[in-house]
């Protein structure tokens, strides 16, 4: 006999926690052997925090040497402290910030035109021909 | 046999391998051609003498020149053959007679346009690139390339044909057709050819050829088309265009806004289309600066991006092959199994975002500097935009979200051999002209082979107002990535075409030729019914009046009206009569 009881209820018609399914997670056994030994920081849980303060280190000895070093710009208004550096920072969160906006104003279906796949017929050969 | 070697333009070496490498079935004969041609033509062209006619030929009373090297097309020739090689080693994993021949013939056909020294051999071979070119898009086998190509094929064969024009109205006015520089756009020769280089160069509005058909190519394609079409543009802009300040325009604009759609872009070879075009934008500013020092850094420029592009090419190439797409939201997480390709296109993500030590800042700085020099501030600002957008397209999105990021799960195999070494060796290349100069080799090998080597050499890229500026520039940029990841800020990659102006005319025009078809089809019977109508009433009438059975021919008489010219006749000829008398 099938059991008919519904979901989330034992065949008592109680309440059970039920095991969810859960994908199980792509290990990292199948790595590749060179991946392992270039990469296999990138994984660690400290790398995100390592990056992050490492970037903001960088950053801050950067704008730090400018105040130490004098330099010659052709271009005069570029000699001030920084400027490169907030120039990089300003233009890099425009350009990606903007992708928010322009993202909906110019996204549309993937098969807008009607032309369907593009993708290439020797694309996907997972064996060397 | 050296003597011939030395008057014979290398590009016809490498269309002629071209052509045979098509008719060749067997794999290995053909791929070693394909292979040997290119370093035939590098030994070909260090055998040329620079600065002279080296052969020539008469055709309907113009004189033509078929192979001049000077010091301007050597460095382009030069990476055309290069690129030529590495692509034929590219193509090693794949058995396409077709696509083999047609790759080489292209690459021939960009060499040996780029050592025409005359506008009609130009344009026999700027017209072979066109032609040639569209079975790399064709061979992808899908419906989507088919449409692609065709449009491809037509805005190629325009440029072509304006330029054809453009030709005839300099002969006219010069009685030549000789490569020279011309002084204004006020002639209609100079404009018609201003505009045939626009196209092949990808001016903004001009551009979307490029986007559109380059990530619909196969996997060798993409690599193929990345080198020539847009370079060759950019070579005989330089030589004929130098100095022309809408140039300076024009390239701050194509820096600018490739960055913007590269963004929201989720097809990895498409962002790198647009990451092309933006690269152009570099070097069609500096040919509109038009100083020894801004030509300098034009054809730095090409040569280094020649390479990092079809590195970066190659290694979107190697993860299609293998995975089966570039959709950045279906991709992550492939350094686990494709860790040379994720080393090799990080080497091309550095040098094209111009970190020191890498070919892209040696190239650039001279861009840069030069502008700067000149004193345009705005037009400088704007490539400094750029630079700090390249960063964010072909920097960090290119090798982030396909080998990094989000784990995709994907596992698979490496790219095979051919394509590792064909990426290895453009990454050695990548690396070896940006380093400081030593024992010949370094940034100094590549300011040697410049146009005016004296001024390069004058250059130094490596100072520390250079390095501190460029560093800054690109960590800050870095830090904004970091920052708006981490804060949630970075638009998530979605599936989906993204406008541009080619809705102009796949959509609009399109459209609008739909609807006038479809008015037409109406309106064509609806015009002939009435005009039938009108014609048959007409007809009535005359036939009511005139005919035998008509009005006139109705009378108390029969045949009044022959009484009645008789009457008038006689009349006439009594009132002359009496005049007479």
């Amino acid at each position: 006999m099938s059991d008919t009881s519904p979901p989330g209820r034992d065949s008592s018609g109680r309440f059970v926690k039920t095991e969810t399914p859960t994908q199980a997670p792509v290990g990292d056994d199948q790595m590749h052997p060179i991946a392992k030994l270039l990469f296999g920081w990138v994984s660690a849980k400290s790398t995100p925090g390592l990056f992050f303060w490492g970037a903001i280190i960088i950053c801050a000895g950067l704008m730090l040497a400018d105040l130490a070093i004098h330099r010659h710009e052709y271009l005069h208004f570029a000699e001030f402290n920084g400027f490169y550096g907030i120039w990089g920072f300003g233009a890099f969160a425009l350009a990606v910030l903007s992708g928010w906006p322009l993202g909906r104003l110019l996204r549309r279906d993937e098969d807008f035109y009607g032309e369907g796949d593009a993708t290439p017929q020797d694309a996907g050969v997972e064996d060397e021909a | 046999m050296m003597a011939f070697l030395e008057t014979l333009n290398p590009g016809f070496v490498l269309v002629l391998a071209g052509v045979v490498g098509c008719l060749i079935p067997a794999r290995r004969v053909r791929q070693g051609l394909m292979v040997a041609a290119p370093l035939i033509g590098i030994f070909m062209l260090s055998q040329a003498n620079q600065s002279m006619d080296l052969a020539t030929a008469e055709l309907l009373g113009l004189d033509l020149v078929l192979y001049r090297v000077d010091s301007l097309n050597f460095i382009f020739g030069l990476a055309f053959l290069i690129a030529a090689f590495l692509n034929a080693i590219y193509a090693l994993h794949s058995d396409d007679q077709l696509q083999d021949g047609m790759a080489m013939a292209y690459a021939g056909a960009a060499v040996a346009a780029a050592f025409a020294g005359d506008l009609l051999t130009l344009f026999v071979f700027w017209e072979l690139t066109a032609v040639s070119s569209v079975f790399l898009i064709l061979r992808a086998g899908t419906r989507a390339a088919y449409f692609a190509s065709m449009r491809y094929l037509a805005i190629q064969i325009l440029s072509g044909v304006l330029l054809l024009a453009g030709i005839t109205y300099v002969y006219q006015a010069n009685g030549e057709v000789t490569l020279a520089a011309f002084t204004s756009l006020d002639d209609p020769g100079a404009m018609l050819i201003f505009f045939a280089v626009g196209i092949k160069a990808a001016f903004p509005f001009l551009h979307n050829w490029l986007q559109d058909s380059y990530p619909k190519a196969t996997v060798v394609g993409a690599v193929v088309l990345s080198a020539f079409t847009t370079k060759l543009a950019v070579l005989t802009c330089a030589r004929l265009f130098p100095g022309f300040e809408i140039l300076i325009w024009i390239g701050a604009v194509m820096t600018i806004f490739p960055v913007f759609f590269a963004v929201i872009e989720n097809d990895l070879r498409k962002v790198l289309a647009y990451s092309l075009n933006n690269q152009v934008g570099f070097m069609i500013c500096a040919i509109g600066v038009g100083t020894p020092l801004a030509l300098n850094g034009a054809a730095a420029h090409a040569f280094a991006h020649i390479m990092y592009k079809a590195l970066l090419f190659m290694s979107m190439g190697a993860v299609l092959y293998r995975t089966g797409t570039t959709k950045a939201n279906e991709l992550g997480g492939l350094y686990k199994s494709m860790p040379l390709t994720t080393v090799f296109c990080l080497i091309g993500a550095a040098s094209i975002s111009a970190f020191p030590l890498f070919s892209g800042f040696v190239a650039k700085s001279l861009t840069m500097s030069a502008v700067a020099y000149e004193g345009y501030v705005v037009a400088w600002l704007m490539l400094l935009f750029a630079s700090a957008g390249v960063l964010e397209h072909s920097g960090i999105k290119i090798p982030y979200f396909a080998f990094f990021g989000h784990d995709s799960g994907k596992r698979v195999k490496e790219a095979p051999f051919n394509m590792l070494l064909a990426m290895g060796l453009a990454s050695a290349i990548c690396i070896l002209i940006g380093l400081p100069s030593f024992f010949g080799l370094g940034y100094g090998w590549l300011y040697d082979l410049l146009p005016y080597p004296d001024v390069a050499n004058h250059y130094q890229p490596f100072t520390l107002d250079h390095i501190l500026t460029q560093m800054q520039l690109l960590m800050l940029a870095i830090l904004a990535f970091i920052l708006l990841k981490r804060f949630g800020l970075y638009p998530p990659e979605k599936p989906g075409t993204i406008l541009d102006a080619d809705w102009t005319y796949r959509r609009l025009g399109f459209g609008f030729a739909n609807w006038a078809g479809t008015v037409w089809g109406k309106a064509g019977p609806a015009m002939t019914h009435i005009a039938g109508l009108l014609a048959g009433r007409g007809y009535d009438r005359i036939e009511a009046a005139f005919s035998p059975r008509g009005q006139l021919s109705r009378g108390p008489l029969t045949g009044g009206m022959a009484i009645w010219a008789a009457a008038l006749l006689g009349m006439a000829m009594l009132l002359s009569f009496l005049t007479v008398q």
